[in-house]
């Protein structure tokens, strides 16, 4: 193992163990901000797993939207609502649990089956390095041009559905009901003299 | 075989925006006075008394800019490497880059129409 190879074991033992403990975090604190900002730790790991595997343009676009975008809306999200103090009992808690389990075993399961299962051949082809970008676009515009429109029509989709959403144009006025105006609550104050006290 | 050529400037800017807490936290560490008075114990020292807890319902504003912003900048993305690989896609990759763009103005205009940009 010489140096170059050295660096990028360390490097990636230390990614992977901060993506893992972080994603342990985010699912296990019970605090949901720190969940959101652990999330965004997690989201950066990834990211340096790209540039591990020479792909930056990736890595730019998972810190780019993910980190920048995705996790703002997450944490803004988080700011809407209303932060519950106390958590009453769930009646049948054991049927969720258990069904959230089959579901993760499954996956689990099926992810385990794909990576034994796939060859995880190196490709022959040349690596792009540097034109990795040049290589990203000509794809876009040549042999994946119509996933590329569908994509801006999915963004457009989203836009309005998001708008439409939060302007609650689809309820009646009966239903949504009107929003108070949002103050402060007050707390009466004693007058203090602001100028300089007589000595005497 | 490096993997990693090329990140050196990437490195320098992480070695260097990692000094940049430490440094402004030590930095204000050794000017400042060590005497702690009753006041920089509050929140804003020699500034308004913050009333209620932190966590507070935010404005619906916030979380719009937020979605608007997420969108754009996926479309940013997008349109990265059409910039990059422009002198080889030629004509026709500007006219199909436009028809990208066009789809997404009409979302802007929708946003726009709608109040989506404003804070009024």
């Amino acid at each position: 193992m010489n140096l170059a190879e050295g660096v990028q074991f360390v490097s990636l033992v230390i990614l992977g163990g901060l993506m893992i403990f972080s994603a342990l975090g985010v699912v296990l604190l019970s605090n949901i901000v720190y969940s959101a900002f652990l999330l965004a730790l997690t989201f950066i790991s990834v990211s340096g797993l790209y540039i591990l595997l020479n792909a930056g343009f990736v890595a730019a676009a998972q810190v780019l939207v993910y980190v920048g975008a995705v996790n703002v809306l997450i944490l803004f999200g988080i700011m809407l609502v209303n932060k519950v103090e106390v958590f009453s009992e769930v009646k049948n808690a054991w049927v969720g649990k258990a069904a959230t389990g089959a579901v993760c075993a499954g996956l689990f399961g099926l992810i385990g089956t794909m990576v034994t299962s796939h060859p995880w051949a190196i490709s022959t082809a040349p690596a792009a390095g540097d034109k990795a970008i040049e290589v990203i676009g000509q794809h876009f515009f040549s042999d994946f041009l119509l996933p590329f429109e569908l994509a801006s029509i999915l963004l457009l989709v989203a836009l309005v559905g998001a708008i439409v959403l939060a302007r609650r144009e689809f309820l009646p006025d009966l239903v949504a009901p009107q929003q108070e105006a949002l103050t402060l609550p007050e707390r009466p104050r004693e007058l203090v003299a602001a100028g300089v006290r007589d000595e005497d | 075989m490096f993997v990693l050529s090329g990140y050196e400037y990437f490195l320098g800017f992480l070695i260097i925006s990692s000094l940049v807490p430490v440094v402004a936290l030590g930095a204000s560490k050794l000017l400042r006075p060590a005497s702690a008075g009753p006041a920089s114990r509050t929140t804003y020292e020699s500034g308004c008394e913050p009333i209620g807890g932190a966590w507070i319902q935010f404005n619906i504003r916030y979380y719009m800019f937020a979605l608007v912003f997420v969108i754009f900048d996926v479309e940013t993305v997008f349109l990265y490497p059409w910039a990059v690989a422009f002198h080889k896609l030629g004509l026709l990759g500007f006219v199909e880059a436009l028809i990208f763009i066009a789809i997404l103005v009409v979302g802007l205009v929708y946003a726009w129409r709608k109040g989506a940009l404003e804070w009024s």
